[in-house]
Formats: C-alpha cells, sequence, structure tokens
C-alpha cells in the first residue's frame, strides 16, 4: 500500500489508489484543497490529523473548537461563583446561623471536599459520556444545592449544603478534558492554562460579587439573614442558564456529539474497567494527583481563608478585605495561561523536559512566597507576598495541565478526574491540618502550608517518559520503548490492537512527537512505520 | 491584566487610608473611667427575647462616682455580648484597644449628654444574632474619643445578661422559589438527555 511522508514531494499522488488510510500522515491545510469532500474544510480553524485545532484565537466563537473553549471556561467560571459564594458572606452568614469558628472551617473543609469524589467520577462520566453531558450534569444536578441555602437554619445544615454545592466544581475535569479533545497538543498548554485560569477567577470575582448582590438585596428592602439567602439565588441561576447553552450550543468532539459518533461507529466505546486501570496503573497519575493538590489545593484553601486573615491580623474593614481577597483569584486571569503559555514555550525548545522543569520552578517559587507570606507583619509586604505567591501557584496549575495531557491517551478523562480531584484532596487536607485547629496561629498556618508544599513538589522530578526524558534523565536510547507509539499502544491489550481499537492513540502519538526536544527532532525526521513509498 | 492593575491600584489606595486613618489609635479600654454612667436594660418579657418584636428598656444617668463629666458631649449606648457568646467566635473578641475591640458592633442610639436620667425604649433590631447580651453606654468627648463608660452588669459580665433569638431569616416565598428552579433546572437536563438519546437511535436505524 503507498504511504507518504509528510509535506514531502509525491503528496500530490496521495488518494490515487483509494487505499492509504486516512489516518496514517499529518495534513497541512494547504493540502486539504485536493479533495472535493475534504471533511476539515468545514472547520473554522485549521486542524491537525484529529481534528484537533492548531491555533487558539480567544475572541472568537467558531464552531467547534472555540464554542467548546468558551462554554467550557464559563461552565467551570460559574460553579467556582457558587462554591466560593459563603466565603464573603460569612460574616452575615455565622451570625444567622449561631455558627463557631470550627463551624465554619468544617463547612470549608466540606465545600472542597465532595468535589474530590465528583471530579474522581466526572473523569469516567467524559470518556463515556462527553464532555457535554459531563458539564451540564454538574452544573444542572448541583443547582438545586445552591437554591436550598434558604432552607438553612444551622451549622449542620450549612456544612451539608456546602457539602454539596462543591459537587459541581467536577466541572474542571469535563472543562479540560473538552479543551484536550478539541486543541491540538502544542498548544494545549496555553488552551488548558487559558480555560482553567479564567474558571477559577470565579474564585476572585465571588468574593466581589455575592457582597454587592447582597447590597442591592438588602436596599430593596430585606433584612440581612434573608438578603444573604436570596443573593444565592444568583449563582443557582446562573448555572442553569450556562448549562441549557452548553447543551445547546455544545459539542463533544470536533467531528460531532459523542452519541451519534458512537451510533455510526466512528468512535468505540471504551470499557470503564479498562479506562479506570490503566489510569491506576501509571505511577504518573498518582504525582500529578499529589503536585495539583499543592498547587490547586493550597490556591482552594487561600479562598477560604484569605478574606478572614487579612481582615483579623490587619484590621482591615471586610470590604478591603474582600478587594484583597479578590485580588488573589483574580491573578488567574492571566497567571495560570502564563504557565500554560510558558510550559508550551519549553516544549518548543527543550520537549517535555522543559515542561517538568517549568512546573516544578512555578509551583516552588510559588511554596516559598506562601511561607513568606505567613511570616509578613506589615500590610503592603503580606500583599505583596500574596501577590508573588498567587502568580507562582496559579502557573504551576496551568504548567501541570501543559503536561497531563500526555500521560495517557486512553484514559486522558479519568486522569484529569484524578488529577482534579487531587486539587481538592490537597485543600482538604490543608484546611484541616493547618486552619481549623487553634493549634497554630493563621499566619504560622500559612508558613507551614508554604513548607509542605515546597517538599510535596519534590515529586515532580520522577516522572519518565521513555520517549521524552524526564527532568534529570535523558530519554530511553532503546530503538522500540523511544517511540511514542509504544507508549501510547501499550494501554492496549494485543487483543484490542488486532481489533484496531488503539488506532485514535496511534493518531495522538505521531502528533505528540512535538514533545521531544528541538534538538532531537530536527536530527530524527518522523517517517511513518510502514516504510518507504514505492511509487518514487 | 488591566482588570488585575486596577485592583492592585486600588487596594494601594484603601492600604493608604487605613496606614493613615490607624495612626491615631492606641487608645485603651483599661484607660476608660468605670460605672461613670448607672446603666440598667429591663427587658419587656421574661425569657429568650425575639428579635424584631421584643424592647428592652435602657435607662442611664450619671453616676455619683463620676469625675470626667466635664468632657461628655454625647453618649452612645450599644448592645454588647456576653462572655459566654464570644467562646470560640473570635470575630466578637474583646479587645483592649478601643478601635480593636469587636464585643459591642450593635448601636442602640446615640444622644447628646444631658446631666438628668434619660430612658429609651429599644426594639431589637431584626438583624442582632442569637445569643446573650449586656447593654453597655460609653461617655464621649467632642473629639469622639471615649473617655467614660457604664454598664448594665458587673465587672466580671455575669450579672443582669438576657438572652435574644435571631430572626431564621426563612420565608415561605423564597422556599417556594427554591423548590421550582431546582425542579426547572433537573427536568431540563433530563428532557434534553433522553431527547438526544432519542435522536441517536433514529439516526442509526436510518
Amino acid at each position: 500500500m503507498a504511504s507518504n511522508e509528510e509535506g514531502s514531494i509525491g503528496t500530490s499522488m496521495h488518494g490515487v489508489t483509494a487505499r492509504e488510510q486516512v489516518y496514517s500522515f499529518s495534513v497541512d491545510a494547504s493540502s486539504q484543497t485536493l479533495q472535493s469532500d475534504d471533511p476539515t474544510a468545514k472547520f473554522g480553524l485549521p486542524v491537525d490529523s484529529e481534528h484537533r485545532a492548531k491555533v487558539f484565537k480567544p475572541l472568537s466563537f467558531a464552531k467547534p473548537h472555540m464554542r467548546a473553549f468558551h462554554l467550557g471556561w464559563i461552565s467551570f467560571f460559574t460553579c467556582f461563583i457558587s462554591t466560593f459564594a459563603a466565603a464573603p458572606l460569612v460574616p452575615i452568614i455565622r451570625d444567622n446561623l449561631d455558627l463557631t469558628k470550627t463551624d465554619v472551617g468544617n463547612a470549608g473543609v466540606a465545600s472542597v471536599s465532595g468535589a474530590i469524589f465528583s471530579r474522581l467520577a466526572m473523569g469516567a462520566v467524559c470518556d463515556l459520556l462527553g464532555a457535554r453531558y459531563g458539564t451540564a450534569f454538574s452544573l444542572m444536578l448541583t443547582a438545586p444545592t445552591v437554591f436550598s441555602m434558604s432552607f438553612v437554619t444551622g451549622p449542620v445544615g450549612y456544612l451539608a449544603v456546602r457539602f454539596m454545592i462543591g459537587f459541581c466544581l467536577a466541572t474542571f475535569v469535563s472543562c479540560q478534558y473538552w479543551t484536550s479533545v478539541m486543541f491540538n497538543g502544542k498548544i494545549i498548554g496555553l488552551v488548558n492554562g487559558c480555560a482553567g485560569g479564567w474558571g477559577d477567577m470565579g474564585g476572585g470575582v465571588t468574593q466581589l460579587l455575592m457582597p454587592m448582590v447582597f447590597q442591592v438585596i438588602r436596599l430593596a428592602g430585606a433584612t440581612p439573614f434573608m438578603a444573604w439567602r436570596i443573593a444565592f439565588f444568583i449563582p443557582g441561576f446562573l448555572q442553569v442558564v450556562v448549562g441549557v447553552l452548553v447543551l445547546t450550543l455544545g459539542q463533544d468532539l470536533p467531528d460531532g456529539n459523542l452519541s451519534t459518533l458512537q451510533k455510526s461507529g466512528q468512535v468505540s466505546k471504551d470499557k470503564f474497567s479498562k479506562v479506570f486501570w490503566f489510569a491506576v496503573k501509571n505511577y504518573r497519575t498518582w504525582i500529578l494527583f499529589v503536585l495539583y493538590g499543592f498547587s490547586m489545593g493550597i490556591e482552594l484553601t487561600i479562598n477560604n481563608v484569605i478574606s478572614g486573615y487579612f481582615f483579623d491580623r490587619f484590621n482591615l474593614k471586610l470590604q478591603t478585605a474582600g478587594i484583597v481577597a479578590a485580588s488573589f483569584g483574580m491573578a488567574n486571569f492571566f497567571a495560570r495561561p502564563f504557565g500554560g503559555y510558558a510550559s508550551d514555550l519549553a516544549a518548543r525548545l527543550f520537549g517535555m523536559r522543559g515542561r517538568l522543569w517549568i512546573l516544578w520552578i512555578f509551583q516552588t517559587v510559588g511554596a516559598l512566597f506562601c511561607i513568606w507570606l505567613g511570616r509578613a507583619s506589615s500590610l503592603p509586604i503580606a500583599i505583596l507576598a500574596m501577590m508573588l505567591f498567587s502568580v507562582g501557584t496559579q502557573a504551576a496549575c496551568g504548567a501541570l495541565f501543559g503536561v497531563a495531557p500526555f500521560v495517557s491517551r486512553r484514559s486522558l478523562g479519568l486522569i484529569s478526574g484524578l488529577t482534579g480531584a487531587g486539587g481538592n484532596f490537597g485543600s482538604g487536607l490543608t484546611q484541616l491540618l493547618f486552619f481549623s485547629t487553634s493549634k497554630f496561629s493563621t499566619a504560622d498556618g500559612l508558613s507551614l502550608m508554604g513548607a509542605m508544599a515546597a517538599l510535596c513538589t519534590v515529586p515532580v522530578a520522577f516522572i519518565h517518559f521513555p520517549q521524552w526524558g524526564s527532568m534529570f534523565l535523558r530519554p530511553s536510547s532503546d530503538g522500540e520503548r523511544s517511540k511514542e507509539e509504544y507508549y501510547y499502544s501499550s494501554e492496549w491489550t494485543e487483543e484490542e490492537k488486532r481489533q484496531g481499537l488503539h488506532e485514535g492513540s496511534i493518531k495522538f502519538a505521531e502528533n505528540s512527537r512535538s514533545e521531544r526536544s528541538r534538538k532531537v527532532a530536527l536530527a530524527d525526521f518522523p517517517t511513518p512505520e510502514t516504510g518507504t513509498p514505492t511509487h518514487v | 491584566m488591566a482588570i488585575h492593575k486596577s485592583l492592585f491600584a486600588s487596594l494601594l489606595i484603601c492600604l493608604l487610608f487605613q496606614i493613615s486613618h490607624g495612626a491615631t489609635k492606641e487608645r485603651l479600654f483599661s484607660d476608660l473611667e468605670k460605672g461613670a454612667l448607672e446603666v440598667t436594660a429591663k427587658p419587656s418579657r421574661e425569657g429568650v427575647l425575639d428579635a424584631g418584636i421584643d424592647k428592652l428598656s435602657i435607662t442611664w444617668k450619671l453616676s455619683s462616682t463620676a469625675t470626667k463629666e466635664a468632657e461628655f458631649t454625647t453618649i452612645k449606648v450599644k448592645l454588647c455580648y456576653a462572655p459566654v457568646s464570644q467562646v470560640d467566635r473570635p470575630w466578637r473578641k474583646t479587645e483592649n484597644e478601643l478601635f480593636k475591640d469587636k464585643s459591642c458592633p450593635h448601636k442602640i442610639i446615640t444622644r447628646a449628654y444631658d446631666k438628668s436620667p434619660q430612658s429609651f425604649e429599644y426594639t431589637l433590631e431584626r438583624d442582632i444574632p442569637t445569643g446573650t447580651y449586656f447593654v453597655r453606654a460609653y461617655a464621649v468627648d467632642a473629639k469622639d474619643h471615649e473617655v467614660a463608660f457604664g454598664q448594665s452588669t458587673n465587672e466580671a459580665k455575669s450579672t443582669n445578661l438576657f438572652s435574644v433569638q435571631a430572626i431564621s431569616g426563612r420565608h415561605k416565598s423564597l422556599d417556594i422559589a427554591s423548590i421550582c428552579f431546582s425542579v426547572f433546572s433537573v427536568l431540563a437536563l433530563l428532557v434534553f438527555f433522553v431527547n438526544e438519546k432519542r435522536k441517536a437511535k433514529i439516526e442509526q436505524s436510518k
């Protein structure tokens, strides 16, 4: 069977024998004009062989790639608003419900714990039902829990409702999954960084939005103890609206919706047990779990405690403390995309090894500034430390999701889920250890949390890809194992490979050659496995 | 980025405000003259009072032991937390520095100082939280600095305390709206899901 090399002379012969398998080369947009029924012509952006977009245009709403991006990050943003909506209103809520500091702290832990389970489940849901339903389930099934703040009368109800609202943070996984299937590996760091960062911004926006909504409702005549309950209708309503938009405007995969593609046989249904096994067996998943626990984890913790910290330690007024708290979350707007972009840039120069180094650097620097924040006793220094800490940690989050899409192709959704769950686990753990007891002051808690984060970032040195290397080791010199195809097809059994179920992974492997460093890529021009073309 | 910059700028401005504002505030509670005013607070009925409904009958007059009477210009009467309502609640903590003290956040009334005995009928506001309270009256001078005080309880804050039960903040209309929106959300999702599954089956059978 004739086969072609990418971009070489002779590609014009492609299509002549009609026996070529369409997927065995990556095509540029230019060579597409030769075919009249070219499937990629319908896409608004240039795409690769898996129909994933190769460019990122944040101001566009082109179907389906940019639409998926915008729907994804807006869903996630809305969920962050709901999950942390209580935090700026705690001074009112604690008086209405007669809460103690322990009650408030426990509710904070509960608000991030629910998502540990829902993020795990979401990975599986995305793999099996598609990103659209994953997002919509999360938004529209947790909206009732947001509305149910109207019924809460004491600490137990408050904790239960915050726990249930927290489930919606699973949209993080569906959002990252959606962008990972829509965008090419070369730009995935930046895209995931933007989606994640703009979504995380919700945690900052809510600190400004909820007090404002509360104030407006009070001006309309409600008492404070009723106004805060009414204020919760805003995030709940937003969730429903965005959920409907996702279902009507979104699309699971570049080629269509998952259920349609599955029924028409273009995408095979995978077995959950296999997806789960390959995710869990891969040690890199667990290192990412810990890493994310100490970047996103401490970010979530800070969302819950920072307003109170500035209010108490520096005696700021509630509104000022709210502005400070909001600044921490809003830095996500550029910090996380910056992390993703830096990861992509490092990959262009040094391949995957560059991505790993960038991740380690950002996360460690962020952790060190967190230690400084706890030590700072003057307000300007504390704010400076907090802003530097926020940039470092949030950039680390962005950089981590520049690495995650390459850990597995088969279990992408579940790994995103496990990593995301790690974030919430880290947050619950740090809040429990450092901010729920009177053993340490909040300031000491912050420094200890920073120290623990710096320590728990060291495991990134152990992430090793045979085809690309790790922070300190070179890629494998073995001819077989140094190929991307070997790594990604090792997730399929021989039986499955015979049935051709692994073809998606092979496509992905080819596109992931971008993760070799520039030196290696130039020296080793990628050739298809099938050998030299016979027609030349 | 622009958002971040303008936030940071407004933060700096607030900071400067705080720094300049805070410079003059090291006045201590322990410097105030104790018992300069005799204050009584009598609840309108026995038992736990309901916020928004029950009243307090508050009276205050100059005590015979007062010495700084010449400086009194205004009397500020406040509702304060008893120690039992401050347990495990650092936001209600009693601090010696007056500007840091958070134990008397609820204002009852402010009146110009008058030599004759004063009284006031106070209806408990609807934003008073559940807790145990007493009443304190601060005597303030022309510079708006506290100089003396009197309270309805003893120094240990253990006598003449009264309890208040807050309003629930719930309302039937809220409950109904909440249920309606919740049902709509779940139903809409189900409708979409079932519809799409049906359409996919039709596609397949074509």
